[in-house]
């Protein structure tokens, strides 16, 4: 762990330079978003174990708003940021008051309703640029539009998000609610008699992962300058985030980065080998993936690697 | 008075669990609960802890009225409790379950460490406090449980068959565990099938059967209560005895 971690650090600074041809620094970028959006679902979904299946909604609204107020207001997109944030996290409350009042899946069953409803009710609003979308300026009229020709400052500045997510997260991790998140995820009745107020610290985990959800919707319209209802709340893009934390190893720090650099290269690559005619391979992928951890590994690629390490040692001690 | 439970009913649709049971428990002493399977002991004890709210009755602790609180408020309150089934947390190290408990009185990291290694070295797991707690076999994770439930410094313990499973040898290490426990001041309540375990602990016990309290008292006078012979043994039983 002591070198694996100086090693992922190295090459992710050091892989537009390694690779810099625009194609792979896209897929870099990509995998970065990938991370990000992954992580925040993470301290929702895999630390406190409440799996959420319409974190799109969350991304959707980082998207749209900071394009909405370029659109509207000619402002720079970035100034939607902590707007979009904040609305997220009222939208997290809104949700996680009345269903994390009861256990078991109603969660998971109502984050997959309000998202749906929000797609569907946003595609019919003009305002919101209906089913069409938003578009975002094409030529920056400075620094703070966030519009750059190449992929390299875009690179840097995801990658920069996905550090303070990352550090956020390991501050969560080893403090008070960190341990809380992983009592309830373990045996929320067993954690609610040793003085774990339940309800509230779902709660909490919900809104900080639907802030940092938000974060990672708006880097992704202020890159690509564009959003419509199926790229930000679709359903694919809530199952992305499950997908990508749980193959790494929900519930752990670098699980949703391990999970992004297997799956987006993946996708890319069925892409590019398909072409058009692969368009639905990704649901098949994603199928394959699910059917795999739930057969043989459902902690995901880090308890695989546990496993194989504890194997390890013990035949090496022996 | 730490622990007072008046006139507690708990039903399930038209069937009940606990009919009007009354329990007094004073700082210091160690109460057995005991009575045959389905007695409601468990039921009445999940009153008490919060986890279930009785349908009828009040629970309060230290003169708060705690019928209607949930678990959390039970545990800041005072009153800690172990698991018929073990409820450790799986993939966390042992170390890391006693700190959900010391986290309690302990906001700080630091703190809640030094107050769970504390704990461990009481109890007896301080050599396997970095394994994870799945590895533990029976006697590990009751152990483990009731741990957990010391790192919340409660004045109130309620131990649910926190001895079945355990081998002769353990036990008589567990009963150890709980005179130490006892010794720091923590009153305790114990559900128990383990009489030897009640006659050497507890100096109260109160006798659950279908629902009621059907006796308490000193151990060595409610063995011999014929309503308790009857209770566990049969009517017949009791018959027998009563015409030799």
């Amino acid at each position: 762990m002591k070198i694996t971690i100086p090693a992922l650090l190295a090459l992710l600074i050091l892989f537009p330079f390694v690779l810099n041809d625009p194609f792979y620094q896209d897929i870099g970028v990509a995998v970065l978003l990938a991370a990000i959006s992954a992580s925040a679902w993470n301290i929702v979904g895999g630390y406190a174990g409440q799996v959420s299946v319409g974190h799109g909604m969350f991304f959707g609204i980082g998207a749209y708003v900071p394009l909405l107020v370029y659109q509207h207001g000619l402002w720079p997109p970035v100034i939607g940021v902590p707007i979009a944030m904040g609305l997220s996290v009222i939208l997290a409350a809104a949700i996680g008051y009345p269903t994390f009042r009861l256990r078991g899946h109603y969660f998971s069953m109502a984050t997959i309703a309000v998202a749906e409803l929000i797609r569907i009710y946003v595609g019919t609003v003009d305002y919101l640029g209906a089913a069409i979308g938003l578009q975002g300026p094409a030529v920056g009229r400075g620094w703070w539009d966030l519009t750059f020709r190449g992929e390299l400052p875009y690179y840097y500045i995801f990658l920069g998000v996905l550090a303070v997510v990352l550090y956020i997260t390991f501050e969560v991790q080893r403090s008070r609610f960190g341990s809380y998140l992983r009592s309830i995820r373990a045996n929320e009745r067993a954690a609610a008699s040793l003085g774990v107020p339940v309800r509230q610290t779902k709660l909490k985990a919900l809104m900080l992962s639907a802030a940092f959800t938000s974060v990672a919707g708006s880097l992704y319209s202020i890159k690509t300058g564009f959003i419509d209802p199926e790229s930000g709340f679709g359903l694919l893009v809530s199952v992305q985030m499950l997908i990508t934390a749980a193959l790494g190893g929900a519930g752990t720090l670098f699980g949703p980065l391990v999970g992004a650099l297997i799956l987006v290269p993946l996708q890319a690559a069925t892409n590019t080998w398909f072409g058009g005619g692969g368009s639905g391979l990704t649901y098949i992928l994603y199928g394959g993936i699910i059917v795999l951890l739930a057969r043989f590994e459902p902690g995901g690629l880090y308890e695989f690697w546990h496993h194989l390490s504890i194997r390890w040692r013990a035949r090496h001690a022996a | 008075m730490l622990l007072e439970a008046k006139g507690v009913s708990r039903a399930f649709g038209s069937f009940f669990a606990v009919r009007n049971a009354d329990l007094t428990v004073n700082e210091g002493e160690i109460i057995g609960l005991i009575g045959p399977n389905g007695a409601g002991k468990s039921t009445f004890f999940n009153c008490l802890a919060g986890d279930v709210v009785p349908t009828a009755g009040t629970v309060s602790f230290d003169g708060v009225d705690l019928t209607r609180a949930s678990p959390d408020v039970h545990a800041r309150a005072g009153i800690g409790r172990t698991f018929q089934v073990p409820a450790t947390f799986e993939d966390m190290s042992v170390l890391e379950n006693v700190e959900v408990g010391a986290y309690l009185r302990h906001a700080h990291r630091s703190d809640a460490r030094r107050r769970a290694l504390e704990v461990l070295e009481i109890t007896g797991l301080s050599n396997v406090r970095h394994q994870r707690a799945r590895i533990l076999g029976t006697p590990g994770r009751k152990r483990l449980e009731i741990a957990r439930v010391l790192a919340l410094q409660p004045r109130l313990m309620l131990l649910d068959e926190a001895l079945a499973g355990l081998t002769p040898v353990e036990i008589r290490r567990a009963v150890e565990l709980l005179r130490t426990i006892h010794g720091m001041g923590i009153t305790l309540v114990i559900v128990e099938h383990i009489m030897e375990v009640i006659m050497t602990l507890a100096a109260r016990v109160i006798v659950f059967n279908q629902g009621h309290v059907i006796a308490q008292g000193k151990p060595e006078d409610v063995v011999k209560d014929e309503g308790v012979i009857e209770a566990y043994l049969g009517r017949n039983h009791g018959k027998r005895r009563g015409r030799a």
